[in-house]
Order: structure tokens, then sequence, then C-alpha cells
């Protein structure tokens, strides 16, 4: 336990200094939500400045978003890029492991995302933004942050598993912003699509974020959202064990471990 | 009579080259999603969002504001890469050695692109009448053709102005990214300009696309080609600036270049 939290901790440290140095994903957790939250600001806040925090919320969501997708994406595929994965794969500790560190600080560093939308709004911007429970908001926040990692192991076995589905991410970046109801309901969606977002645990973090922060939350509408956001997390981490698995059975069995 | 068929034939083949180039990557499945269902994504986002801000009636301004500036995508990305290309893979220096006329060469980068984006504006206005109910019983289409040829071109003149960037720093895509999104929030696809304070109303019509997507809009809801006209002519004149601006550059750096003997260095 305390040797996989170590490899946690180093692999965490490691990504942290990767980020910090990676303009792409400067521009993913600062300069996308900023202009994301620009736009919002002239498009939402002309007729209703009060939803000052809804558009921070929303916005810090979509930076959350972007930079889970990409960093999950190549977070396997960087090391097989770098040469690296070989290594990994044959030291004692599971892949799994180093992924649940860098995953933790990819998803660390993209929530300064809603920090900085909070800053543009309030300080360029000068509404009146006020977070109704903040309690409420920093314990949602938590279930946030672990319903994001596991998303974020089930994305980097499957991108591993087939190549071909990293050259969807692009695509796959609005779907996650519209479906998990990030800057608008998801009754402005038709009905049919409406159970998509169920299986989201990213919705269920926008719904309670938004309540938390905005009108307040009911505790039913609370417990709800925390244990779908537990349930879906178990769900993702079960499916990504498999992937895995399949990852590393290709890579031992049918050495095709570095092949790009 | 010579130089000017070799001229020609050096800016089709180069046009058509370097576009092969840069999708020597190519397989359906990435040209898919990059091109299909991506501007789709990005379209029905902007339009429920805008839907959401101002009601429902008013989709169809954020439709075709984003169907109009799915041409960044080609225009942007897609010239800047042609251009950055060169250095990256090493033909740069082959590119210079060559006798071949510089203007029609930089250009020539771009002429696919235009091609290219087109086709993806169109794309993207027929997601927009499909799926969000843009009305196009009003518009001349070839209205609409001149206006999507026009916007094309001058935001591929901004592209080449970026290809040139490209070649003095590594850290293009972070450029292009901005870029990318910088159009999205005042080239007027997305926010009415009206909204802006004053001054970003007067630098928003410095960015390519801002006129053509009125233009568009205008076209679309009835507007002939002579009511659109003064738009049009601002958008290539735009253009044309971009063009120049970038050859200027571009020239500029193959002398600096040969000089220092800095044509791979970054």
């Amino acid at each position: 336990m305390t040797a996989n939290l170590r490899v946690v901790r180093t692999a965490f440290e490691l990504d942290i200094k990767h980020q910090a140095v990676d303009l792409f994903l400067i521009f993913g957790v600062v300069v996308q939500p900023l202009l994301i939250a620009l736009m919002a600001i002239y498009m939402l806040l002309d007729r209703d400045p009060s939803r000052g925090i809804y558009v921070v919320v929303g916005s810090g969501m979509t930076g959350l978003w972007t930079s889970l997708l990409f960093r999950g994406t190549f977070s396997i595929n960087a090391e097989r890029y770098y040469g690296t994965l070989e290594g990994i794969v044959a030291s004692p500790t599971s892949l799994g492991t180093v992924v649940i560190g860098k995953t933790l600080a990819s998803v660390s560093v993209s929530l300064l995302s809603m920090i900085f939308s909070y800053g543009l709004a309030s300080l360029i911007f000068r509404f009146p933004l006020r977070i109704a429970q903040p309690g409420l908001f920093l314990a949602s926040l938590v279930f946030t942050v672990v319903a994001f990692i596991s998303f974020g192991l089930l994305i980097a076995p499957l991108m591993a598993v087939n190549l071909s589905f990293s050259g969807w991410v692009n695509a796959l970046e609005y779907p996650m912003y519209i479906m998990g109801g990030f800057l608008f309901p998801i009754f402005m969606l038709p009905n049919w699509s409406n159970p998509v977002s169920y299986l989201l645990a990213p919705y269920w973090a926008a719904k309670i974020l938004h309540a938390a922060s905005g009108p307040g939350a009911a505790l039913p509408e609370i417990l709800l959202s925390w244990g779908m956001m537990l349930l879906l997390g178990a769900v993702y981490v079960a499916i990504s064990y498999q992937l895995f698995k399949i990852v590393l059975r290709r890579a031992r069995v049918d050495a095709t471990l570095g092949l790009m | 009579m010579k130089k000017f068929t070799n001229s020609i034939r050096i800016f089709f083949s180069g046009a058509v080259l370097s576009y092969k180039a840069l999708f020597r990557w190519f397989r359906l499945e990435p040209y898919l999603a990059t091109k299909v269902v991506a501007p789709l994504n990005q379209i029905l986002f902007f339009s429920l969002l805008g839907s959401f801000a101002t009601g429902r009636d008013t989709a169809s301004f954020y439709a075709i504001g984003n169907a109009i500036q799915l041409t960044a995508m080609s225009g942007i990305y897609g010239v800047t890469m042609s251009i950055g290309g060169e250095r990256n893979e090493g033909t740069l220096i082959y590119l210079f050695g060559t006798p071949a006329n510089r203007l029609l060469t930089f250009v020539g980068r771009a002429f696919v692109h235009v091609l290219d984006g087109m086709l993806g504006v169109l794309m993207g206005l027929v997601w927009a009448g499909l799926l969000l109910g843009v009305d196009y019983s009003q518009a001349d289409l070839s209205a609409l053709a001149l206006t999507v040829l026009v916007t094309t071109a001058s935001t591929s003149g901004f592209g080449l102005l970026m290809g040139c960037v490209s070649l003095v720093t590594v850290n293009v895509m972070f450029i292009n990214n901005t870029i990318y999104f910088l159009l999205l929030v005042f080239s007027g696809a997305n926010v009415p300009l009206g909204n802006f304070p004053v001054w970003i109303q007067r630098a928003a019509h410095l960015l390519p696309l801002t006129r053509g997507i009125q233009a568009a809009r205008q076209v679309i809801a009835g507007a002939s080609v002579p009511q659109v006209w003064p738009l049009l002519i601002g958008e290539l004149l735009i253009g044309a600036a971009y063009v120049s601006i970038g050859y200027l550059l571009f020239s500029w750096f193959e002398i600096e270049a040969k000089r220092r003997g800095t044509l791979e260095a970054f």
C-alpha cells in the first residue's frame, strides 16, 4: 500500500512537471476555458448577471474535461512514444497505479480552470460572485475529482487498446460539454439523449456543483449526485481494470507494447 | 511564356503536394473525426449555448456563424501546418534553394486548403440546415458560394501569416489554438459584435471572418451580392493585407535564415 502510494506520488510529481512546460496543456487549462468563459459571459450575462457563478463553474468544467480527455488519451501512449512504457510494465508496480498518479495530476491542475474563470468574472467584469453553499461545493469538488480520475482511468487504457481511437479525441471534446450540462442544462437536448447524460459522472459533477454554487441544493439531490458519481466511478474503474488487462496482455503475449 | 507556365505548374504542384504531405497520416477515421464530426459538435454546442442564452429562435444566428467560422480549421490549422511543415520535414532548404517564384510558392500553400475549407463550410451549413433548422429558402446560393469563397480565402491569408510565424517558433499549435478560439469569440460567430466594447469591435474588424460571417447571415436572410458587396470587398482587403504581411515575413525570413545559416534552426 505504502509502495503504491509512493508510486502515485512520484507519477503525480513528474506529471505536474510535464504539464508545467506543456503549452498545449496550458492552452487547455488556462486559455481555452478563459475564452469560453469570456464568450459565455457575453452570451449569458447580457440578460442575467446573476448567472456569473454558473459561467465560472461551467467553463471550469470544460477545462477539467478537456484536460482529462487529452491527458487521458495520451497517458499511456505518451509513455509508448517516449520509450518508457516497457520499463513501467516490467516494474513490479501496476500500470494502473502509475496512471492514477498521472490522472490525479491532470485533474488537480485543471481545477485551476475554475479559479482563472472566477478571476476573470470577478476581477475583470466585476460580477458579484458568491457560492451559495461553500461547504457543499468543496465536498462536491472532492467527489468530482474522484469521479474524473475514474473516468481518466477508463480513457487511458481504452485509447491504448486501439490507437485509432485516439484519432477521435478532437471530436470528443464538445459532446461532453453538451451532454454534461456544463454551460446549459440538458433539458435543451432531446429527451432521448438524457439517459446518456445520466451515465456520465461529469454530468452529475456539473449538476451538483451548479446547484451548490447557485440556488442551493436539497439533500436528496446532493445524495443522488454524490452517489451517482461514486457508483459510476466504481463502474469505470471495473471496466478500466479489464482494459488494463488487455493492454498488458498485448504487451506481454503479443509483444506489441512499443508499437505506435 | 515558358517561365510563366513553369510558375503556374509549380503553383499547382506545390499546392497539391503540400496538402498531401500534411495528410500523409491520412486514414478515413481521423479525417472524419476532425473534418465532419468535430465541426458538427462545435456548431451544436454553441448553437445550444446561444439558444439557452437568448432563446431557441436565435439558433440560426449561432449555427450560421459557427458554420462559416469552420473555415478557420483549414485556413488557420491547415495552412499554418503546410508552411511550418517545410521546416519540420527538412524540405525548407530545398525550397529556398530553387529559383521558383516565391510569391506563387508561398500563396500556393493555401490553395487546396481554400477548397477544403469551402467544403468544410458547406458541410457545416448542411448540418445547420438539417439539425438546427436554418432556412436557406431566401438565400441566393451563388451569392452564398461567393461569400464562402471570399471568407475562406481571407482566412487562409491569415493562415499564411501564421505559417510564417510557425517558421520562427516551435509552439505553433499553441498559437493556432489560441487564434482559432479568438476568432470564435471576436469574429461575431457567437457574440453579436455590438455586445463588445467599441475598441474590441474595432479590433474585430481587423480580423478575417468578421465581415464574411456578417455577409453570410445577410445573404441567407435574402440579401443579394450588391447588398453585401462592401462587406465582401472589406473581407478581401483584410485577407490581401495578411497575405502581403505574410509574404514580406516569408521573404525576410529567407534572407535572414540564409545570411545566418539558420534555415533549420528554431
